[in-house]
């Protein structure tokens, strides 16, 4: 609406001024560091920080595990929080009950509810009791191999109410006379699904997708909460690794791990901007 | 009139009941144990990791004595959660006014502005909310560093201030506004700031509202930046990162700290879930 960049400015000032200087130029300054080899004469190494780090073991469980995790949290995220909201969606208007109760947790700290989780999941805890109940073994969830199961429930118990809400809000913007006139002419609830429901909510779609990874990325939270500051290899994360570097202020490896983390997760992104792309091409070639 | 259709809501029905209670039992369920005596949930609490095949944890439905006990050992006899609890309240409170100035006015400059690199600056922004914690610590603490704030609350606060994802939650409301509504306000001789003040800030009452509910959600449950920030002053960590700690040590007043802080966030939640359901509008990235 106002056309001078001159009026835009004390508005922009602030902002801009601290994204600059918390991200925007350490992110660039960052990059000395991880060419130089951090002793008395500082010498430039070339990519050597980042051959090493990419060679080190505990580096790559890290990365390993935090991309396992995100490829196992963000689809069920997306799934879960889409048949949640189709659920609620045809609920309405009975559903306000149901709606803050998939919402609330969202606004909760997991960290409070995390004592509630070690005692479901404790090897005499009611988890195991249905368990057996249903005729299965009882599972060692807090020492095993399973470990990573509480740790993932958790972060879905807090994370679904976000993207539950992008989801409704998107089928609640398809006017229901589209479906009325469908009917009309006699379309099924599949070809409705297809035609009407799919292309008008691909959008939506898209953006809980992305937001399903960044909150996947997230976890540490919950490996913190279960699994401690020092977790068990299935719980060991790149916020383990960087954290550690950190701690021994070796930033040559700190930075080389993150901008190589920060290419992966940009690569991921852009292939989940490709597979939309595609995807509405589709939708709409058959419609 | 359709027997498939009638399944399908039942179906539904019976899906989102069970959600429900998964959802909501974490909460009932600390209340009710915060109101059982210290030494009662002691004594439970040890149950806990007992390997035995023929041992089960009692189901343990409500306490066996109502009794304030737990309240009064954290809130009057012992302070140590109290103090962790202040040290969230300090947090929550400083972010959310830094953020309150900084960023619905940087939405409004990337909105309601038309000027060459608007589209670049909100891309950047973008990018850097995809970015993972792991990533964006490390410029963080080059800058926190040089400015020496680290071991300071200020390391926690600060970069909190420039959150790239409420930016991104007012931007995409503000983006919606008709600009009638500001040529209106200008025809009566309001510059950009007084139409900022008088007409975007109400208008966007909702997308605000929606926004510092979910600042205060997620400054409620800070671990990454404290952790990292804060690791030689443990002193000045926020309550969310000691709650793991509690239940090992088996304090017997766990619950109440758990309901302690699990109680503003429940207040925030029916204060703002209006805007959090009418706010938030991000249907499309444009």
């Amino acid at each position: 609406m106002y056309k001078k960049f001159r009026q835009a400015l004390p508005f922009l000032l602030p902002g801009m001024a601290g994204l600059l200087l918390f991200y925007g130029i350490p992110f660039i300054g960052g990059i000395w560091y991880s060419v130089t080899d951090g002793s008395v004469k500082n010498e430039f190494v070339g990519l050597n920080n980042y051959t090493s780090v990419w060679q080190n073991p505990m580096f790559q469980l890290g990365l390993r595990n935090a991309l396992e995790l995100s490829l196992i949290c963000a689809p069920l995220l997306f799934l879960l929080s889409f048949l949640l909201a189709a659920g609620l969606h045809r609920m309405r208007p009975a559903g306000a009950f149901f709606r803050s109760s998939v919402l609330m947790p969202y606004l909760m700290p997991s960290s409070a509810v995390l004592i509630i989780w070690l005692l479901w999941f404790d090897y005499g805890g009611p988890v195991n009791r249905i368990l057996t109940a249903l005729g299965g073994q009882r599972i060692d969830w807090l020492l095993g191999a399973e470990l990573r199961i509480p740790v993932i429930l958790l972060f879905l118990w807090k994370n679904l109410g976000f993207c539950v809400i992008v989801f409704l809000s998107a089928l609640q913007s398809i006017p229901e006379s589209l479906y009325e006139y469908a009917t009309l002419e006699g379309a099924s609830f599949r070809k409705q699904t297809f035609s009407i429901t799919l292309p008008l909510v691909v959008p939506s779609a898209f953006l809980v997708a992305i937001l399903s990874f960044v909150s996947a990325f997230r976890i540490f939270k919950e490996i913190y909460f279960i699994g401690g500051a020092y977790p068990k290899d299935p719980l060991y994360t790149l916020q383990n690794y960087m954290s550690n570097m950190y701690n021994k202020l070796n930033y040559q490896n700190v930075t080389a791990a993150a901008y190589m983390f920060a290419l992966i997760v940009f690569l991921l992104f852009g292939l989940l901007f490709l597979s939309q792309r595609t995807a509405l091409k589709r939708l709409n070639g058959e419609g | 009139m359709n027997p498939n259709k009638d399944i399908r809501v039942w179906l539904a029905r019976i899906f989102l009941t069970v959600m429900a209670i998964v959802m909501l039992l974490p909460m009932v369920q600390t209340f009710l144990y915060s109101f059982s005596s210290i030494p009662e949930m002691k004594s439970y609490m040890k149950t806990r990791g007992n390997r035995e095949e023929t041992e089960w944890m009692d189901p343990h439905l409500s306490p066996h004595m109502i009794s304030l006990g737990q309240y009064e050992q954290i809130l009057i006899k012992d302070n140590t959660v109290l103090q962790y609890f202040i040290n969230s309240v300090v947090y929550a409170a400083a972010i959310l006014a830094g953020q309150a100035l900084v960023l619905p006015a940087l939405a409004y400059g990337l909105s309601k502005f038309r000027f060459h690199g608007r589209e670049g600056i909100f891309f950047l922004i973008v990018m850097l909310m995809l970015l993972p914690f792991q990533v964006t610590m490390v410029p963080n603490v080059l800058t926190l560093r040089v400015m020496g704030l680290l071991n300071t609350q200020w390391a926690v606060i600060l970069p909190m201030w420039f959150a790239p994802f409420y930016v991104f939650l007012l931007r995409q409301y503000m983006i919606t506004l008709p600009d009638e509504l500001l040529e209106a306000s200008s025809m009566d001789g309001a510059g950009p700031f007084r139409s900022f003040l008088w007409i975007v800030i109400p208008v966007c009452q909702p997308v605000i509202g929606a926004a510092a509910a979910l600042s205060f959600a997620e400054n409620w449950n800070l671990v990454e930046q404290p952790l990292t920030y804060l690791s030689r002053k443990p002193e000045l960590m926020p309550l969310s990162t000691v709650f793991n700690q509690l239940a090992g040590e088996n304090t017997g007043f766990e619950f109440a700290g758990a309901a302690l802080y699990i109680l503003p966030a429940m207040l925030v939640y029916f204060f703002f879930q209006k805007d959090i359901l009418s706010g938030i509008q991000l249907t499309e990235m444009k």
